[in-house]
């Protein structure tokens, strides 16, 4: 069963019936998708970018508002895919029993767990190309580097709900996800650059923030749509916790379910 | 050929710091085309685990499993397009209504939208739930539920059909109407793989049983062979209120309570 090739098929048509639910439930899920990322714009792109200016950024100089914007992309992936996969596939696991429904049909629990992980990315992508679209029509970003940022943020969607299916396939109860919620992604999410640049940060405090994947996430949609300087690290630090998390996450959740 | 082979079939669950529990022990059964097979035994017996096996969502320790001839390990996607599975749990997709919970179970067989709209609408009709194909699964109540989750286990036209527990739940107007739609398909030659606690209707329903305690197979034979060869035919005499006694014939709760209960209990763990 191992051995047993993987459809694009059957992951279309796990990805398909979540597309579906989040159609059928258009209203909501437009305010879920794209309010939350709105607000964080509005208030600290517009608000708190009004107040502080133009910030230097290793010699560059930007916007606070454009800083601020594309840390919004990167978090904007990041909750939407994480929260996906870690609160919705416990949901869909653990009470709904959608996935043991699905994996008795010719459609595996590989597949599965393969439409969910890309359903979710899809979804965060969506939700963060409104936002740099936004970028775009107020001049802020580069409209090729958006258009390259848009199959990124879709592999960075990938990783961060890889990640949430870890968390939801090694949570005993939904309540137990709040701890890897407060205890990494909160923290992940106030330090990782959205807000701020770095470069100030005491040098133990950069080292261990330069190793979580937002931190890597942002500093490749910053050098795609708004120029600055590459990072070499920063690819291949996210390329490692894609490497390890999604493979990760689908073995565990499958060790869940299939004894 | 059998539309189930089930060949000394062993599946153990190890968990980490915990002792490696032997869910199933070796066994051995198959089930003829149209044929339904009864699978009894207490909580924890092994008949859920066998029947997962048997689905190929889990894996087995060892031995083998058939479907209509084809190995679920190396021929999974071929062998689940002919068979239907009814969980033992509510497995019903709550985000869709009825009708289009039926349609897209059916796009994951690759059935086409017209003959998936049409073999939905028939289903929903036989369960007497078409006049409410619009409702949310969440509207429904535990009984409807019930009777569209085995509908849904029908729409591949299945040769082999799971079902665990399938009347838990259903009032006996529902229950007896899903037992003529089982008989139905039947007829048509679909094999039925039952686990049941209500031995009324294993005894109705099964053409074969098999008793399943500390995950072996204790006894499996037709209803009326096993009521005689276990209890002689006795008639039994049985308090059934305080001070109410009445006397009747034996019967498969009988076979069962005989078969599962303490003093074999004894036995097994002296033979194991």
């Amino acid at each position: 069963m191992g051995r047993l090739m993987i459809s694009l098929g059957s992951i279309y048509l796990v990805w398909k019936r979540y597309a579906y639910v989040y159609r059928k439930n258009m209203a909501f899920a437009v305010i879920t998708t794209f309010v939350e990322p709105f607000l964080y714009l509005a208030s600290f792109g517009f608000g708190l970018g009004s107040v502080i200016g133009i910030i230097d950024v290793g010699g560059i100089q930007v916007s606070y508002r454009a800083f601020v914007l594309a840390g919004i992309v990167g978090q904007t992936i990041l909750f939407q895919s994480f929260f996906e996969a870690a609160y919705g596939s416990f949901v869909r696991m653990y009470y709904q029993k959608i996935f043991q429904a699905i994996a008795v049909t010719p459609v595996t629990i590989e597949e599965v767990l393969w439409g969910e992980i890309i359903w979710d990315a899809s979804r965060s992508s969506t939700s963060a190309v409104a936002v740099m679209l936004i970028g775009v029509a107020i001049g802020d970003f580069s409209i090729l580097g958006v258009l390259c940022a848009i199959p990124i943020c879709f592999l960075f969607g990938m990783i961060f709900a890889s990640l949430g299916l870890l968390v939801s396939a090694k949570s005993q109860s939904i309540d137990s996800i709040s701890y890897p919620q407060y205890l990494f992604i909160i923290p992940m999410f106030l330090f990782s650059g959205v807000f701020f640049p770095l470069t100030n940060l005491p040098n133990l405090i950069h080292k261990i923030i330069f190793i979580l994947p937002l931190t890597s996430v942002l500093s490749v949609l910053r050098t795609l749509v708004l120029g600055f300087t590459f990072e070499w690290w920063a690819p291949i630090i996210i390329s490692g916790w894609g490497i390890l998390l999604i493979p990760l996450a689908r073995k565990a959740m499958i060790k869940r379910l299939v004894a | 050929m059998s539309s189930l082979s089930v060949i000394d079939l062993y599946k153990n669950y190890s968990r980490k710091n915990r002792p490696v529990v032997e869910a199933v022990r070796g066994i051995s059964f198959d089930i003829k085309p149209g044929e339904c097979f009864g699978l009894l035994g207490p909580n924890g017996a092994g008949k859920s685990t066998t029947m997962k096996c048997v689905t190929g969502f889990y894996h087995p320790s060892k031995g083998s499993i058939k479907v209509l001839g084809l190995d679920i390990a190396a021929n999974l996607r071929d062998a689940r397009m002919k068979l239907g599975v009814c969980h033992q749990d509510d497995t019903l997709d709550t985000d869709f209504a009825m009708l289009d919970q039926l349609l897209q179970f059916a796009s994951f067989f690759r059935i086409d939208k017209k003959e998936a709209l049409l073999r939905s609408e028939k289903l929903l009709k036989r369960f007497d739930l078409l006049e409410r194909k619009k409702d949310l699964v969440e509207s429904l109540s535990g009984g409807l539920r019930r009777r569209l989750q085995v509908a849904r286990s029908l729409i591949n036209n299945p040769e082999l059909l799971v079902l665990d527990e399938p009347t838990t739940g259903l009032d006996p107007e529902s229950r007896r109407s899903l037992w003529e739609i089982l008989c139905e398909e039947r007829k048509k030659g679909m094999a039925i793989l039952l686990s049941t606690h209500y031995m009324d209707e294993a005894q109705r329903l099964c053409d074969r049983v098999a008793i399943i305690y500390k995950g072996k197979i204790v006894a499996c034979d037709n209803p009326q062979k096993l009521i005689s060869d276990v209890t002689n035919d006795k008639m039994i005499k049985e308090e059934i209120r305080p001070g109410i006694t009445i006397e009747r014939p034996s019967n498969l709760e009988d076979v069962y309570l005989l078969l599962t209960g303490v003093s074999l209990a004894a036995d097994l763990s002296e033979g194991a």
